[in-house]
């Protein structure tokens, strides 16, 4: 990083500290009643409470673990999936319209059929996030696996490479930014589930603090589960991209 | 074209008539499943007695008073984000530190302040249509073409008009990609909400049916869901295509 | 079809074609590509293929590489019937910008050539090195395809396909999208990889200098449906040289009939 964008870090992080204040500010005047809003005072130290206790490392530890199964389960039969139905046009006319027309569908409404099969239980809330974490990188796979350049495939003709090889060293590489694409996409809609399976189904995590938090008026216990939360988002998300950029090195030297 | 339709048809069609077959063939008794007939009919029945419809005007008022506040102030900070260089930058690390939270995260803190009802539920749906159109009318403004900006110039426009006449419509195209993600987004989010905690609107008849063990009730919500869901889905495109022609595409990579 | 055989046989003697075509007619989409073509390619021989866009001379290479099945007639490769692609007939396509794998850096991309060989990894650093010293790349072996001109990524996709160790070089206008100087460079290095490897070229081209330049043998084809509509010999002594070659009498003479040729078919 050079020196210019170095300062302009500092200046944002500067600008960012004083919308904390602002915030420290408004709570300790009580211009907002403090049951709604704790200052970010009250939140740290409901955080460090929360954290020497442990129980928000139990909570935290629920969250992730959810949104990891159930998101790894989608990957894995997401691009599965997706690769058969992607690289036979047979397959890609008869089922990618179903798909289509699924696809808008809020899938937070299969929760309530989930519960009707599983009940109120770890494995709905996973059957749950892997089925809503599945279609981006479902129809983002198959997209990849169509667009294969054709002549690529006629040059693994020409050495006549087997189908495995085909699929593992020309199909899956060329719709692999396809695929991180649809995979960053889950990664959201699979937090964003594993919190509203923990609130409907009391399980163990972040989404049930905050509503306990919530229920009991602690509001600064409900903002530290809130504040953790974002923090789940931005670490996975810059994960997902470090792990893109390094993956797709290739396409960076290409731009 | 028409050949292709008729194939995209055969496998739903088939799963529906295997359903109702086995079902039948079963004599199926279920919490969760119901033969296809049986939710056709708890439809025509939710339609009778105007349970659905009412539901459905409660989940599209919350989700389009959502969409429009949360466009708005997405609208505005992204453009001007998108004009001012400085103040993008002075705001990354705010925006970067507030957009990860997703938005179901602040139903509880929505819950205790405003209580069941419309108000949360608008509340969230706003905080998550805010992003989408936030970052992509930010990067419509910022890829208008320079040349645009130096007419404005020539011509002395005050900012205000610089921005009503100049900016807006010249990423219009891109800026309705954005409203038709956060359009989705906010059924998706609104729908959500009902089926956590608010006990109103499509949300909330679903989990009711499901918990009065009505499946064939359950799964008539969930098939009108989807109807709705499509129906915006494709409201908008069409829009977005008579609106802007081929132009809006292009946006859509975004 | 006979008199086909029998003038094949008046050519080359006895001895096998490596790839011919006996009566070759193909048919896609309802519309007849090539019609009744016979040909045939003796081993070593270096072949060029003109002919005004749309006379199937792409088609008639594609029918040689075993990419199309003759809708009827033969193609055979060493007295065999070819079904499919095989690995001893290697393909330079034209547009090398999707011929390559983006993905992988030039090594890696000449490194799928020897996977799909079987060659042990062990062996494989070596020969890749090789490979690209051969076609002038050497130092470029960790560049992505992206980083290299239209010239060298040509260069990187005949370095893959020399590492099929090919008896057969397909070339599809590889040049047509290069400039005038790399191109010239780029002829010189392919007839002197040839002449080293001793495979048997097919080269397309609608570059009529730079067929009769290359060539043993011209042919050129009558567009609708495809057919043959003269055959040259080229009997230019070897090495061939970019100044002197291009002014010998005979070039010019061969380069005249060629024109008129072309110029008739595209009225």
């Amino acid at each position: 990083m050079n020196r210019a964008a170095l300062l302009w870090r500092v200046a944002s992080f500067a600008v960012a500290a004083g919308f904390v204040a602002l915030w420290q500010l408004i709570a300790s005047l009580k211009l907002v009643s403090p049951v709604f809003l704790p200052g970010p005072d009250r939140a740290w130290a409901a955080l460090v409470r929360g954290f020497s206790s442990g129980d928000l490392w139990s909570k935290l530890a629920g969250t992730l673990e959810h949104m990891a199964y159930g998101w790894l389960a989608a990957s894995i039969a997401g691009i599965a999936i997706g690769a058969i139905i992607g690289s036979s046009r047979r397959m890609r006319t008869y089922v990618a319209p179903s798909l289509e027309f699924l696809r808008p569908l809020p899938v937070s409404a299969i929760i309530p059929v989930a519960i009707a099969m599983l009940g109120l239980t770890q494995a709905m809330a996973l059957f749950v996030i892997a089925f809503g974490a599945i279609w981006p990188i479902m129809l983002a796979t198959i997209h990849g696996f169509a667009a294969v350049e054709p002549r690529l495939y006629e040059v693994a003709r020409s050495l006549q490479m087997s189908r495995l090889a085909v699929i593992f060293k020309i199909a899956l590489p060329s719709a692999s930014p396809d695929i991180l694409a649809g995979m960053r996409l889950s990664l959201t809609v699979a937090l964003i589930l594993s919190v509203v399976c923990e609130i409907l189904a009391g399980l163990d995590g972040l989404g049930h603090w905050v509503l306990l938090s919530a229920r009991a008026f602690r509001s600064a216990d409900l903002f530290a589960g809130v504040i953790l939360l974002g923090l789940t988002g931005y670490v996975t998300s810059v994960a997902m991209s470090l792990a893109e950029h390094r993956l797709l090195a290739w396409q960076a030297a290409r731009r | 074209m028409r050949a292709n339709s008729a194939k995209a048809l055969v496998l739903p069609l088939a799963v529906l008539v295997a359903f109702e077959v086995w079902a039948r063939a079963t004599h199926l008794q279920s919490d969760s499943l119901a033969p296809p007939s049986e939710i056709v009919m708890a439809l025509f029945g939710a339609f009778a007695d105007l349970s659905i419809l009412t539901a459905t005007r409660d989940t599209l008022f919350s989700a389009f008073a959502g969409l429009a506040i949360g466009t708005t102030i997405g609208l505005a900070f992204g453009i001007a984000f998108g004009i001012s260089d400085t103040l993008d930058r002075l705001m990354e690390v705010t925006v970067e530190a507030i957009r990860p939270i997703p938005s179901i995260a602040l139903l509880p803190i929505a819950l205790i302040a405003l209580g069941f009802g419309y108000r949360m539920e608008i509340v969230i749906v706003a905080f998550a249509c805010v992003w989408p159109v936030l970052i992509l009318s930010r990067a419509a403004v910022r890829s208008i073409e320079p040349r645009l900006m130096e007419v404005a110039r020539a011509l002395r426009l005050p900012s205000a008009q610089r921005v009503w006449k100049i900016i807006i419509p010249a990423a219009l195209p891109r800026i309705f990609v954005a409203f038709r993600l956060s359009a989705g987004i906010a059924l998706i989010v609104a729908v959500t909400v009902e089926i956590a905690i608010n006990p109103l609107g499509l949300g909330a008849g679903i989990m009711l049916a499901q918990q009065a063990l009505r499946p064939d009730l359950m799964l008539a919500y969930l098939v009108w869901i989807g109807v709705i869901g499509y129906a915006l889905n494709v409201l908008l495109v069409v829009a977005q295509n008579r609106l802007f022609g081929r132009a809006a595409l292009s946006g859509d990579g975004a | 079809m006979a008199s086909a055989a029998k003038r094949l046989e008046a050519v080359y003697g006895t001895a096998t074609p490596q790839i011919a075509f006996d009566g070759v007619t193909l048919v896609l989409g309802g519309k007849t590509i090539i019609e009744n073509l016979s040909l045939g390619v003796r081993p070593g021989e270096f072949l060029c293929i003109v002919g005004a866009s749309g006379c199937g001379k792409t088609t008639a290479l594609r029918l040689a590489a075993g990419l199309y099945q003759p809708t009827s007639g033969k193609v055979n490769f060493d007295g065999q019937p070819m079904r499919e692609p095989r690995r001893e007939i290697a393909i330079v396509f034209q547009d090398y910008g999707k011929a390559l794998l983006p993905w992988r850096t030039a090594a890696g991309n000449v490194s799928l050539a020897l996977e799909a060989g079987g060659m042990p990894s062990a062996e494989r650093p070596a020969r890749i090195e090789e490979l690209l010293r051969t076609v002038g790349l050497p130092g470029h072996a960790g560049k992505y395809p992206s980083e290299m001109s239209g010239g060298m990524q040509q260069r990187l996709q005949i370095a893959r396909c020399l590492a099929q160790e090919p008896k057969t070089l397909l070339m599809d206008e590889p040049f047509g999208a290069l400039d005038a100087m790399t191109r010239q460079g780029l002829q010189d290095e392919v007839l002197s990889l040839v002449a080293a490897s001793g495979a048997t070229v097919i080269f397309v081209t609608h570059d009529l200098d730079e067929a009769i330049y290359l060539g043993d043998r011209v042919i050129g084809l009558l567009p609708h449906p495809g057919r043959i509509g003269i055959e040259l010999s080229v009997n230019l002594p070897r090495p061939r040289d970019q100044l002197s070659t291009r002014e010998h009498p005979e070039f010019l003479r061969l380069r005249r009939q060629l024109f008129d040729f072309i110029k008739a078919t595209e009225q």
